[in-house]
């Protein structure tokens, strides 16, 4: 006896242990004890592979739930409350940490719009005292107060770029579609560009036809802005910006195009980047990589097309050959049943 | 007769140089001080224009504009530093007929000005302008001498109408480019010696010689 007792001893598991020892000193048969300890082998395996079923079924389905979850910090909100006691203390934490998130979360939510607040209020402010200044040089026009009238169209372009880029960031859409005269757009951006084009000795070439188009003329001046300042920034010896609108059936198209130092071709894909101010902007001072991504943002809320081309920087010094195209050619793509299509979605 | 304009402004510099500008460009302005009997004045000075701030202390410009609709037909102009769309669609609600975000340029100010009043007022015409016996038309775009007309492409009529508005007085070049591209007319430095020269020429032909003197490095004069 103590023999067997000391064969089963090493391996023999505590769960059986006692069982066993009383079979044993009950006087049971080896082959009674084997056969008992394999339906008990049998009855545990079964045992365990309904419990692994049923938790595989409830950890799917929580995962399903989860995944198909669009904000997924939200799942302590949506899942059952579990009925183990070690997945409800899981649950409670998760619980717990979902709150203070969501606390975080709305802190972050309400600084940024306070900030946003405080940014578009600033820039409101600001406009009074350079209304100011600009009306003080026109009525005493010089060629000094010419020289401060261009730097006003900057800091004014500045400004108008931080109030877009706050306004960027909103998911609301604010603008008035209207029926639009391209042509009026592009004199009030010129207008509000004439210092630096004239300090800059410009050509401008206007378009012949007179196309209307229904878009928010404030949002795309803004956007012509940025093309034109981009033209005179990447200017080559004798500017000269066209302005091109043509009507294409299903579309109508406006391109600014210009004679300047064009873009590398290895940069054209990114310049919509933000902060991407590639080869040009290392060689020229003051690029800031907002200005397109403003208005590749600012395109895509008015369903307005983008596209640039250019044919490539030319090597500094040498003359761009005759009839070659240089320069970068900005579009602007309006879709005339865009809205109408809309209004039926 | 030059047509009354009202501007309603807060901000003392801005409202002085309006004034000024508004008068230099042929124009009546009067100004409101006090924004608490700002209606009274109104019906009071019974202007052909009314140049209105939304942010104003006291009332709004909004509850002014539909204040001053309740007797008047008037033409408005909302001249605001907050360009929501909210305001903009609000003052349109409200009876104004522009709406125009600070900082503004003076040229587009002026030429909505005038096409508001032209509309507005059909009936008044401007007279010709006249210097020493040339009469200008600026709605035909001629110029008539000794009974003789002659036909004026728009970029000479504009640059003679600057010249005959200052007349007596030495324009530079670079004031008559200026008003050229406040005109919408792009125009530089060897393009207007161009136009200069070919209106001395039509000049020439209905028998005005030497009406447009050159001032050596200074501009020009008639």
């Amino acid at each position: 006896m103590a023999e067997k007792q000391d064969s089963f001893s090493p391996d023999k598991s505590s769960l059986h242990g006692c069982p066993l020892c009383f079979s044993l000193l009950s006087g049971s048969t080896r082959d009674t004890i084997v056969f008992i300890l394999i339906i008990w082998t049998l009855i545990l395996c079964i045992g365990l592979s309904l419990s692994f079923i049923s938790a595989k079924r409830r950890y799917d389905c929580l995962l399903r739930m989860a995944e198909e979850l669009e904000e997924r910090y939200l799942i302590p909100e949506v899942m059952e409350k579990p009925k183990q006691a070690e997945d409800q203390v899981y649950w409670q934490i998760l619980k717990m940490s979902e709150r203070s998130m969501l606390e975080q979360v709305e802190n972050g939510r309400r600084e940024r719009k306070e900030y946003r607040e405080y940014i578009e209020q600033w820039i409101h402010e600001i406009k009074t005292p350079i209304t100011a200044i600009r009306l003080l040089c026109d009525n005493n026009r010089s060629d000094f107060t010419r020289e401060i009238m261009g730097e006003v169209e900057e800091i004014t372009q500045y400004t108008e770029q931080s109030l877009y880029y706050a306004r960027s960031e909103n998911t609301q859409n604010d603008y008035l579609i209207r029926e639009i005269r391209i042509l009026d757009v592009i004199h009030d951006a010129v207008a509000d560009n004439k210092y630096l084009l004239m300090q800059n000795q410009v050509v401008l070439k206007l378009p012949e036809n007179d196309l209307c188009v229904c878009s928010d003329e404030k949002w795309l001046r803004f956007i012509l802005d940025q093309f034109i300042v981009n033209a005179v920034k990447y200017r080559s010896e004798k500017p000269v910006i066209r302005f091109l609108a043509e009507d294409r059936g299903e579309y109508v198209t406006l391109s600014v195009q210009d004679n300047g130092i064009g873009i590398d071709a290895a940069d054209l894909p990114r310049v919509f980047e933000k902060g991407f101010t590639g080869q040009n902007g290392r060689n020229v001072l003051h690029s800031t990589g907002l200005g397109l991504y403003l208005c590749r943002k600012l395109c895509d809320k008015l369903g307005i097309g983008i596209r640039i081309e250019s044919a490539g920087t030319e090597p500094a010094g040498t003359e761009p050959a005759e009839g070659e195209s240089s320069g970068t050619t900005v579009t602007l793509i309006f879709y005339l049943n865009h809205l109408i299509h809309q209004v039926q979605d | 007769m030059p047509e009354k304009i009202m501007i309603i402004e807060d901000d003392p510099v801005i409202r002085t140089e309006l004034e000024t500008l508004l008068r230099g460009n042929g124009f009546l302005p009067c100004v409101v001080t006090d924004f608490e009997r700002t209606v009274c004045q109104v019906k009071d000075e019974d202007p052909h224009l009314i140049l209105l701030d939304i942010k104003l202390p006291g009332k709004s410009g909004f509850y002014l504009c539909s204040e001053i609709r309740s007797f008047s037909d008037v033409p408005v102009i909302f001249v605001t530093s907050s360009n929501t769309d909210m305001d903009e669609l609000n003052s349109i609600m409200l009876g104004g007929d522009a709406f125009i975000t600070k900082p503004y340029n003076t040229a587009i100010l002026l030429a909505k000005i005038r096409s508001l009043l032209k509309r507005a007022w059909p009936g008044r015409q401007n007279e010709g302008l006249s210097w020493h016996g040339a009469v200008l038309h600026p709605e035909e775009g001629t110029l008539e001498y000794d009974d003789r007309k002659v036909e004026l492409t728009k970029n000479e009529q504009k640059i003679l109408y600057y010249l005959f508005t200052h007349a007596g007085v030495i324009c530079s070049r670079a004031d008559i480019i200026d008003y050229l591209w406040d005109s919408r007319l792009y125009v530089d430095d060897n393009a207007l010696s161009v136009n200069i020269n070919r209106i001395r020429e039509k000049l020439a032909g209905i028998g005005l010689t030497d009406f447009i003197r050159t001032k050596h490095r200074q501009g020009y004069l008639i």
